[in-house]
């Protein structure tokens, strides 16, 4: 499946290249991997819905890290940065914990 | 996307619902659905449901990224313990350059000492000062001595749980007062010399002589007549007070006469009390 290779890529391209985080983008790093992370398997629910669409994985997929981070960073200038991307965190995982458990009714039916 | 169809005028779920019930009854994008109704409703021919190219290029960048993030982390915390080590060094260094100089500052001591008993040494008139000054080293607690006396060992009461029944500085400061009046010439709590300066108190929890913290059981060594001074140190009053802490809050106490002991000088230092230059009598 290309999905599971495009992974290996990926995971093979981060492990050998190793890019250097920009210190300003540090902080953004974990909140964007956490957004990053929903927007994933959110795709898988919908492949699994049968209604998975390229574009809108895409498109939901660079948003929601970038609505993630932005948020993040908005908190730093703010001086709540750590509230939000605790609020954003949670957001998050709730998402990402229900999608899991649709997933797993769909694989196994249980 | 379907009360959009029917009931347009109805408010959004998100504005409706409680913001916990939407996110989790709304957990997938609503995009994917709203897309693939408008892809049935227009007929579209064949509905692209497989990953495509982009698909597989965001999974790349999404590995890409979760890599990218832990290597992060793991190397922060990499160059945390290396700062860590780092101080670690830092202090061990300071530690061995204190612990030079003191071992400099007492072979310089030692060999003022050895310089000071020459120069005495060198006409009959002044052994009797050398005398003099040994004589109140040892009483000043600043020269080691040797001599018969006492061990006595003070603890706690057996699973001792809080002050009440723990050895407390008072208790200690009784134990030397009784051993003093029993004539006791030099007493030490656990090798800690004491000296017409040294204080016996306690400090953060810990029993402290000579500004160091002592750790129980306590050992006082007095040198003195082994004989007499534990019968002698009895009828004191603090040795009834310690026979009263003995037997009503079961702290031990054990006193042995030892043969031959060896007590430590003490470093004392005096920065104010300076003697006048031009005074004749010995220091």
């Amino acid at each position: 499946m290309i999905a599971v290779l495009g992974l290996v890529v990926g995971v093979v391209l981060g492990l050998v290249l190793t890019p250097d985080v920009p210190l300003a983008m540090e902080p953004y790093l974990p909140i964007a991997v956490v957004a990053a992370l929903d927007a994933v398997f959110g795709a898988f629910r919908a492949f699994l819905d049968g209604i998975f669409d390229d574009k809108v994985f895409v498109i939901s997929f660079i948003s929601n890290v970038l609505i993630a981070a932005v948020i993040v960073f908005l908190g730093d200038k703010l001086g709540v940065g750590a509230q939000l991307s605790t609020g954003v965190v949670v957001v998050l995982g709730i998402r990402i914990f229900s999608n899991v458990a649709a997933i797993r009714r769909h694989l196994f039916h249980a | 996307m379907v009360q959009k169809t029917v009931q347009p005028e109805r408010l959004p779920p998100q504005a409706t619902m409680g913001l916990l019930d939407y996110l989790t009854t709304h957990t997938l994008d609503e995009d994917y659905a709203f897309v693939s109704d408008r892809r049935a409703t227009r007929d579209a021919p064949a509905p692209q449901r497989r990953i495509g190219v982009f698909g597989a290029l965001v999974m790349v960048v999404f590995a890409i990224l979760v890599v990218t993030a832990a290597a992060q982390t793991s190397r922060n915390s990499v160059s945390d313990e290396r700062q860590r080590q780092e101080l670690v060094v830092q202090v061990n260094q300071a530690r061995r350059q204190l612990a030079a100089e003191n071992a400099r500052l007492v072979a310089l001591r030692a060999e003022s000492a050895v310089l000071e008993t020459r120069q005495l040494r060198s006409d009959t008139s002044s052994r009797g000062l050398r005398d003099t000054i040994h004589l109140l080293g040892i009483k000043a607690g600043t020269l080691a001595v040797r001599g018969p006396g006492v061990r006595v060992v003070a603890d706690n009461a057996p699973g001792a749980d809080s002050a009440r029944n723990e050895v407390l500085d008072s208790d200690l400061q009784k134990l030397v007062n009784g051993l003093w009046e029993a004539g006791a010439e030099a007493i030490a709590i656990n090798g800690q010399r004491l000296t017409n300066l040294s204080t016996i108190r306690l400090a953060g929890g810990a029993i402290t002589v000579n500004a160091r913290s002592l750790r129980r059981p306590y050992v006082v060594t007095a040198i003195g007549n082994q004989d007499t001074l534990p019968a002698r140190f009895a009828e004191t009053s603090s040795g009834r007070a310690w026979l009263d802490l003995q037997r009503e809050v079961g702290l031990r106490l054990s006193i042995k006469p030892v043969s031959s002991l060896r007590l430590p000088g003490a470093e004392v230092f005096l920065r104010y009390a300076n003697q006048k230059e031009t005074g004749g009598g010995a220091s």
